[in-house]
């Protein structure tokens, strides 16, 4: 009875997940994180470590100003793209939440700077 | 435990080790990741298993004793916010002078609140009812007979908001508690098997308090800068945690104050995390020497997330809308 108990506490474990997937975190980016292009991008890339949920992933380009600089973001895979305008040299954040597949949000932001 | 269920249990472990060689899981408060702590509690609700968690140290007895433990815990979500945690440690005790002795402490459980949650300022509060339930653990390795009963405060911030030319200060966090342990018998009787007499010993309250001071590899990489360091690199965070308690009324005569800092390094992965730790006891009351400490801790609501690891009632499923930045 006890090990029965036992068994039927642990065998999720045992058994090993029942999915391959958990909360998206970020994994590159193109600009990288952090790093000064010498020529502005024509959009920026986020790489995640799960597939995303469509739906419920964005991101969003803003400049030293706060002003919106994007033309929108669209997410497929694990992969979330945005789209932006002609980048004068300066410096941008980038504003990500997304829902990974298994129902887990994530969110973060970080900068990276157009010019020498 | 069979051999078959032996390399089941193997292959789960490879299998929640492998692919998670890119990612986090957790306790998110915006873009910060607070891990699970070995010593101290983290300030967030989770589905979580503590399994196990093995310290080797010399304690404050006089004559101190060798002491191995092993405990395991259990957390989970009654809804997002709400949960509640079991746990239990097995002592074996070597003094200088006498045979071992083993055995269970009391059964510990807990019920957290997480009450606040501000993503933008990465910064979370909840707060908790701890339980040590008496008479349910061994008197020879120490458990009391009375139940003790522990609110606590916790909270975690993030250094996030620091300006860019501190960047790499970004990645610290801290975490904190603050409690007050109250027995329920002020005291407990026992009899003097040599003398036959009753002599009564006072259970102190204790104020308990501790902490963590870390620094986030993954938060430099994903929000700071992306330095290309090698991925394992990539997934550790240093920390100092440390946990002290002091006597504040019903004093039994030995020292007030007693505590460990412990620093050592967590690894995150998808599922799990393995973290190591160093005790360094505060003062000769609190241990001799250096132990260690180092724990396996399983992420439930990744490894199982349509299963046990979600919340019994509730769910953070969106159904409509779009995701909003708050500005």
């Amino acid at each position: 009875m006890r090990t029965t108990a036992i068994f039927a506490l642990l065998s999720p474990l045992i058994l090993g997940p029942t999915s391959a997937y958990a909360h998206a975190y970020l994994d590159s980016a193109n600009p990288r994180v952090g790093s000064t292009v010498a020529s502005p991008p024509g959009q920026v890339t986020l790489h995640f470590t799960q597939k995303l949920e469509p739906k419920f992933s964005k991101a969003e380009v803003r400049n030293a100003a706060g002003a919106r600089v994007d033309a929108g973001s669209s997410a497929s895979g694990s992969m979330l793209r945005v789209s932006v305008k002609a980048l004068p040299a300066g410096t941008y954040r980038v504003h990500w939440r997304v829902l990974s597949v298994d129902t887990h949000t994530t969110e973060g932001s970080f900068s990276f700077r157009v010019g020498r | 435990m069979s051999r078959l269920m032996l390399q089941r249990l193997a292959l789960a472990t490879f299998v929640a080790i492998v692919p998670g060689s890119n990612v986090l899981a957790h306790c998110f408060v915006g873009g910060r990741f607070f891990p699970a702590t070995l010593v101290v509690d983290d300030p967030c609700v989770a589905d979580e298993l503590s399994w196990p968690t093995v310290s080797y140290f010399r304690n404050g007895d006089t004559p101190s004793a060798a002491e191995v433990d092993v405990a395991v815990e259990y957390s989970k979500r009654i809804t997002d916010t709400f949960g509640v945690s079991v746990g239990s440690t097995w002592t074996h005790l070597r003094p200088p002078d006498a045979g071992a002795i083993s055995g269970f402490q009391n059964l510990e459980s807990s019920f957290k609140f997480q009450f606040l949650t501000d993503g933008a300022r990465e910064f979370v509060m909840s707060a908790a009812l701890g339980v040590e339930w008496g008479h349910t653990g061994s008197a020879a390795v120490g458990a009391e007979p009375f139940t003790t009963l522990t609110p606590t405060v916790f909270l975690g911030k993030g250094f996030g908001e620091l300006p860019d030319r501190l960047q790499y200060l970004k990645p610290f966090a801290v975490t904190a508690q603050v409690g007050y342990a109250v027995p329920t018998q002020s005291s407990t009787t026992a009899i003097d098997l040599d003398t036959g007499l009753a002599t009564a010993t006072p259970n102190p309250q204790f104020l308990m308090y501790g902490g963590s001071f870390q620094y986030s590899m993954p938060y430099l990489k994903s929000s700071v800068v992306d330095l290309q360091l090698p991925e394992f690199v990539n997934h550790l965070i240093p920390i100092v945690e440390w946990q002290l308690q002091t006597q504040t009324s019903n004093f039994n005569g030995e020292e007030r104050t007693t505590g460990t800092i412990n620093p050592g390094v967590i690894w995150v992965g998808t599922y799990l995390q393995v973290g190591a730790e160093a005790i360094i006891p505060v003062n000769s009351a609190s241990g001799r020497g250096v132990g260690v400490i180092a724990q396996l801790h399983l992420y439930l609501d990744d490894m199982f997330p349509t299963t046990i690891g979600k919340p019994l009632f509730g769910s953070s499923t969106p159904t409509s809308g779009k995701p909003s930045f708050g500005n």
